[in-house]
């Protein structure tokens, strides 16, 4: 029994140290990467892998018990939320940047599209006010 | 008395990895924290207090085993809903916003022009 | 109403002149003065611009900007102040905080009866496994009460200051109704589709199981807001319209309080008089159980979870 005491010990520790170091891949990427699109992608590593590795380890150390099941829920929360609140930033970014050309390729036939969809609304709305 | 000197000392090392990585966590989030700082556009920020969020959130997890207390965990579940609720409101409010003021520009560049074409 | 004369010779008589000068419905100015409507003060956008560019104009030649070399170092000065006073503050609570007495020292001042009355007879007297909310919600009912009351307060007020008005209203509807916010996102429609009954659930749970575990009205009561909350930020304000409008708004939030008025009531009249109530305490760890607790803590929840959302509405768009 003392043995499995300690090889769950050396699981656990191992998979939680592997999260620290997904953090500290996340940190260094926040800071190599030039601009925020890209940072966003190492930001989003860390949300979801880092933060997953970390909790399987401390899930490990907890047992079989109710937290277990709490901690299993965060991970499931952060899956599904993590991408969606980076999908708002990366719009909120594109949205708002004036000069992205400079950064990263844009599609010309895109962003026409969405200028005449956008024009449409307005007037649409107009409309609907008079 | 063998047996519990040995769980004492399993305990101990427990102890000892949990502070450890707590103290790990609060250097990178000073790290993440110098980002939100510097960062020169606002989804800069966001992203990185996005982060600090994930990292407070392995804290308290690490905290709950460590002082043994099994609410924490309740807490930690909160703090990843308000993260993201924080996030989803911030990015629309602030594209609201700004294409509002742009719009305002637009429309006022353009009745100028106008203006001028009918006076020359 | 039956009249012996019919309408148009009742309207010569003196009487109807009375009465319709006592009800005043007659307005003594309409047929008598030649009036014109007033027209509504109009500012154009590019006036507002043009009045902007002016005051930063009259700005930049009273100050100098480009080249005044004293404005340029107070803004040095500035950040350099900021960064120091934050880090002077951080270390001086700090330095405060290590001259508060150790956790669990016999000798603290916080160790007196109330807090030994509090731990020793709590559960017998409450009958709630949690102290704290056993503590907030039935020896200290009154002052939650009152916090509660804040709450209402606090909302009435703010719709005092911005609720727009109906006829406003009708105009700016769309204007208000995030004109220029990205609409219908799909992923963030699909995502808050799968996440918010797991949230709303979530924060029953925790309103349910105050007197059992860590939790409560309040904070279960902000956990409901926020899904409402996230409900409206992704599929906007006229679907939330459809369960959640400035009807059902009134009746949850007047009806938790007077329910907690009156539970709370009727617990302070026979405290205070020494009169055996006649509420069961039910056995301690069973959800029916622990007396006033439970409905008090419904009650404070919907308070919380209605004052949450009416804010954010009432900031975004002037209404509910």
């Amino acid at each position: 029994m003392e043995i499995l005491e300690w090889v769950r010990l050396l699981v656990g520790g191992a998979l939680l140290l592997s999260g620290l170091l997904i953090f500290l891949i996340e940190l260094y990427g926040i800071f190599h990467l030039k601009y925020v699109l890209n940072r966003m992608h190492a930001a989003a590593m860390g949300d979801t892998l880092g933060i997953s590795f970390s909790l399987i380890g401390l899930m490990i150390f907890s047992g079989l018990n109710f937290v277990t099941l709490k901690m299993m829920l965060i991970v499931i929360f952060l899956w599904f939320a993590s991408p969606v609140s980076s999908h708002m930033l990366a719009r909120l970014e594109v949205s708002t940047n004036e000069d992205l050309k400079k950064h990263c390729q844009v599609y010309e036939e895109l962003s026409r599209l969405e200028k005449d969809l956008k024009e449409e609304k307005i007037k649409e709305e107009g409309g609907e006010e008079e | 008395m063998q047996i519990n000197e040995k769980v004492s000392a399993l305990d101990g090392v427990y102890q000892s990895m949990y502070i450890g990585i707590l103290i790990i966590l609060a250097i990178m989030l000073f790290a993440c924290l110098i980002r939100a700082v510097r960062g020169p556009r606002i989804a800069d920020r966001i992203v990185a207090v996005n982060m600090m969020g994930t990292m407070v959130m392995v804290m308290i997890a690490v905290l709950s085993l460590l002082l043994k207390e099994g609410f924490l965990i309740d807490i930690c579940l909160i703090y990843a809903l308000v993260s993201f609720l924080a996030v989803t409101v911030i990015s629309k409010v602030y594209i609201g916003v700004y294409t509002e003021k742009q719009h305002h520009i637009q429309a006022g560049t353009k009745r100028k022009g106008e203006e001028s074409n009918g006076n020359s | 109403m039956s009249r012996l004369k019919p309408q148009k010779e009742y309207e010569k008589t003196g009487a109807f002149h009375f009465f319709r000068w006592l009800s005043g419905s007659k307005d003594p100015y309409v047929g008598e003065i030649e009036m014109q409507p007033q027209k509504e003060a109009e500012i154009q956008e590019t006036t507002i611009l043009e009045r902007m560019k002016e005051s930063e104009m009259v700005r930049d030649k009273v100050y100098d900007v480009e080249n005044n070399k004293v404005l340029k170092l107070f803004h040095k000065v500035y950040v350099v102040a900021a960064i120091l006073f934050c880090v002077v503050l951080v270390g001086l609570l700090l330095y405060t905080v290590s001259y508060l007495p150790r956790i669990g020292n016999s000798a603290n001042p916080d160790n007196n009866i109330v807090s030994e009355r509090y731990i020793e007879q709590g559960l017998q007297e409450t009958g709630a496994l949690n102290i704290v909310s056993g503590m907030i919600l039935t020896y200290r009912a009154f002052d939650t009460f009152g916090e509660t009351n804040v709450l209402f307060i606090a909302t009435c007020c703010v719709m005092i200051l911005l609720m727009v008005d109906d006829v406003i209203l009708k105009k700016q509807r769309i204007r208000n109704d995030r004109r220029f916010e990205p609409k219908n996102d799909g992923i963030l429609q699909g995502t808050v589709f799968v996440l918010c009954p797991i949230i709303f659930i979530f924060g029953i749970y925790i309103i349910l199981n105050g007197h059992l575990s860590p939790g409560g009205g309040f904070s279960g009561g902000a956990i409901i807001g926020a899904g409402l909350m996230l409900y409206t930020s992704a599929y906007g304000f006229e679907k939330t319209q459809r369960f959640f409008d400035e009807h059902i708004y009134k009746i949850a939030k007047i009806t938790a309080l007077c329910m907690y008025g009156i539970i709370g009531s009727y617990f302070y009249i026979t405290g205070a008089n020494g009169i055996e109530n006649h509420i069961p305490l039910g056995t301690p760890g069973h959800i029916l159980s622990s007396g006033i607790i439970l409905p008090i803590n419904i009650c404070v929840g919907l308070e919380v979870a209605c004052t949450m959302y009416a804010f954010y509405a009432l900031f975004r768009r002037g209404g509910l």
